[in-house]
């Protein structure tokens, strides 16, 4: 077994990674509760629009216009999907929403197979300005990149859970989560409230796209697959709390990223968060029944 | 209560849906090597050398019965080597406008896949029964070997490829123009030895044959009395930084970490190590084949120029100039440019390679093009200079084939792969290379010269 001091820099590392991961779950926690999509394409979208930031970048143009093109597409394209299909597929069930947008994911998957090949062996990366310095806590060197993910994790969180508590639009939002047609008929307007949703989640696609291509891998098939991670946050919080979605990302990259040294569970790590969200959905489950024949009683 | 019902179910539906994601995701080929990369070899020369070369009438479209070649490669998200059989195309058809092989021109089938055993063994039926090919040329696939080879014995055919799987180099009917991820990985050990590293941290794909490719830098690492740990990493990795931590920590400052991944996975950890400042905390790194691409030299930057020493199996394109490398370099922008995507380097250098060997046994062949005679040819091809690599290259009748078992070590430098260590030989402490050597005799060992 690893001595505490060999696990201190994995700590660092499953920080920023929960951090990022935080960011997209909250992303697809606050659209689920305005919309009752859960956005599955929020990777690929990231991805895609990540991979346009490295082509532009490479092409000469300057890295924050790159990195404005990537939020600015995610943006755009998640609002297009929202508006074109979202009013067509708002009173089907959760799940045909869901795999939805999971038709959106492969189509964008197949356009990056298509522009940015891998046949050659090529690899890309895209790498932030924040990645060449950074500071020592005791022995673990953490570089700016690490705490930007961790902290826009943090912001994003705040900014949010203030967004929806202080705002008329974020009002709005959590009464759609609540009941669509009672939100309509009280004269919100439902469609433009989605509408802002769904820019909002895709800008945050956008942001996590980035910061994922720099601090995990610029690779579409990864950044596609790696909101699997978000979603298991998500789910741990029964895509209701944006707090305990940030709580349970922090856990899932923490606890995966611990494993590493563990010579005996390395290789299992990347189990980490659906056995959590296993866990976490077999308390909560067992936790209703309970409650429920507690009334019964 | 409804609602929470209705929100449970949404919940569960949700988690099957992620776990077909997750399904999706661990699909996810992970490969490693395949790769090779360049040799020494052919006749220096400075000038540009013209496609007309690659037939013997210059501009004359050859008319005979087409000869069928075939091949299949892997061709799957994050995973593909149409460039090698695309490169083996572009060869074909410049022998065609230039006069054939003996007037005849090659006609080229190229199967895809997607790492599946049955849509592999149909390929190979496709191939033999449908499209009446008499010879199988460029084969380069993460299975293909494993599933194909007793077909291809079965049949009388001597497979000529590049190969990923282990029994591309332990039968008898298949000869690579590669090393693949095993002996490439040993010469990536073998140089960090030499270098007197005090400890080897060799870490790869968590894939099918990790087994097989560790046995050889185990052997290696074990004669020269170092101690080396194996790693095994799932892929595609999704926190790298973590790998290199644990990298890093495990090999000490003296020590080399020794990777063999695809390049966009050596390329992760390698920018990961760079993040944390951790280039510098082990001695030396090193890579098998595949790291060996300008893609991964360019995208590096210069910390990791000296540091990083990558095996190359085929002669370093960027800094040679000899008539065969030209005639490559010149069939590629006049034949491949649109088909192969990643350029001049080790994928397209390998389909070049194969072409070349092929129409060499072709050529030789005096009655009709049979299975029979075109694969007796292929097996005769002996001590043949095919100008990309270190040795001369034979098939031969062997129970084994490693034709190309000598190669070159690389380091990046302004972006580009240059040569620090010429043609050396992988040593015979491996003892798949002490078994080849030993039936091969001196084929195994003829140098390029």
């Amino acid at each position: 077994m690893p001595s505490w001091q060999d696990f201190q820099p994995f700590i660092v590392s499953g920080l920023a990674l929960g951090g990022v991961y935080a960011l997209s779950g909250v992303g697809m926690v606050v659209l689920y509760q305005a919309t009752g999509v859960v956005y599955l394409a929020f990777g690929a979208v990231g991805a895609m629009g990540a991979l346009i930031a490295w082509s532009l970048i490479n092409a000469g143009v300057p890295g924050w216009v790159g990195w404005l093109a990537c939020v600015a597409f995610a943006g755009v394209v998640t609002l297009g999907y929202g508006m074109v299909f979202g009013p067509a597929l708002a009173k089907r069930d959760p799940l045909i929403k869901a795999v939805a947008t999971l038709g959106l994911t492969l189509v964008l998957f197949g356009l990056m197979d298509l522009l940015w090949t891998t046949s050659g062996g090529e690899s890309r990366a895209i790498t932030l300005p924040t990645d060449n310095s950074g500071f020592m806590i005791g022995q673990v060197q953490v570089n700016w990149t690490q705490v930007l993910g961790l902290g826009v994790g943090v912001a994003i969180t705040v900014g949010i859970g203030a967004f929806l508590r202080y705002t008329k639009l974020g009002t709005a939002m959590r009464a759609m989560a609540g009941d669509r047609e009672i939100t309509a008929t009280l004269g919100v307007p439902v469609r433009r409230v989605e509408a802002a949703a769904w820019l909002g989640c895709g800008v945050l696609a956008g942001v996590a796209g980035l910061l994922l291509a720099d601090l995990v891998a610029l690779d579409a098939t990864t950044l596609t697959f790696l909101v699997i991670s978000s979603l298991a946050a998500a789910l741990i919080a029964r895509l209701r709390s944006i707090t305990l979605t940030f709580v349970a990302a922090i856990v899932v990259g923490v606890v995966h990223d611990l494993l590493t040294p563990v010579q005996s569970l390395t290789n299992y790590r990347d189990m980490t968060p659906f056995v959590l969200a296993a866990v976490a959905l077999l308390v909560l489950s067992r936790r209703r029944v309970m409650t429920s024949s507690r009334e019964e009683m | 209560m409804r609602e929470q019902a209705s929100g449970a179910r949404a919940v569960v539906a949700l988690a099957a849906v992620i776990a077909i994601l997750a399904a999706g995701c661990s699909s996810k080929n992970g490969g490693s090597s395949g790769g090779s990369s360049p040799a020494a070899g052919g006749t220096p020369s400075s000038t540009t050398v013209s496609t007309s070369q690659c037939g013997t009438k210059p501009g004359v479209k050859a008319t005979g019965t087409p000869i069928a070649l075939g091949g299949i490669v892997t061709d799957q998200p994050g995973t593909s080597f149409t460039d090698i059989a695309n490169m083996a195309s572009a060869y074909f058809t410049c022998v065609n406008n230039n006069g054939g092989v003996n007037g005849h021109p090659v006609k080229y089938y190229i199967e895809t896949e997607q790492t599946n055993p049955a849509q592999i063994a149909a390929d190979a039926k496709q191939l033999v029964q449908t499209d009446h090919v008499v010879g199988i040329v460029g084969n380069t696939s993460i299975i293909e070997c494993s599933i194909d080879s007793s077909y291809w014995q079965h049949l009388g055919y001597d497979i000529i490829d590049s190969g990923i799987a282990p029994e591309c180099w332990s039968t008898p009917s298949s000869a690579a123009v590669n090393m693949g991820p095993r002996y490439s990985s040993d010469g990536a050990v073998q140089y960090a030895l030499t270098q007197h590293v005090s400890k080897i941290v060799f870490d790869q794909s968590n894939v099918p044959g990790t087994g097989y490719i560790a046995a050889g830098p185990s052997a290696l690492a074990s004669a020269a009395h170092v101690p080396i740990t194996q790693l095994t990493e799932n892929v595609p990795i999704t926190d790298a930084d973590s790998v290199a931590i644990k990298e890093v920590d495990d090999a000490g400052p003296a020590g080399a970490v020794v990777l063999n991944f695809t390049p966009p996975e050596a390329l992760v950890i390698l920018q990961a190590a760079q993040k944390l400042g951790l280039e510098d905390r082990v001695k030396l790194w090193g890579c098998s084949t595949p790291c060996n691409t300008d893609f991964l030299a360019q995208s590096l930057g210069p910390k990791w120029d000296k540091k990083l020493f990558v095996n190359a199996e085929l002669t370093p394109p960027d800094f040679t100039s000899t008539a065969t490398m030209n005639l490559y370099k010149a069939i590629f922008e006049q034949y491949g440019k649109k088909s192969v995507s990643g350029g001049i380097g080790s994928f397209s250098q390998m389909g070049f390679t194969e072409a070349e060997i092929a129409v060499h046994a072709l050529e030789s062949v005096t009655g009709s093009y049979t299975v029979a005679s075109v694969n007796a040819a292929f097996r005769a091809v002996a001590n043949f200079n095919t100008g990309m690599l270190c040795q001369l290259w034979t098939y031969g009748n062997y129970p084994m084939h490693i034709p190309n078992n000598e190669d070159y070590t690389v380091t990046p430098e302004n972006g580009k792969m240059a040569t620090v260590q010429g043609c050396t030989q992988i040593s015979s402490v491996d003892p798949q290379i002490a078994a080849y050597r030993k039936a091969a005799g001196v084929a195994s060992m003829a140098p390029a010269g």
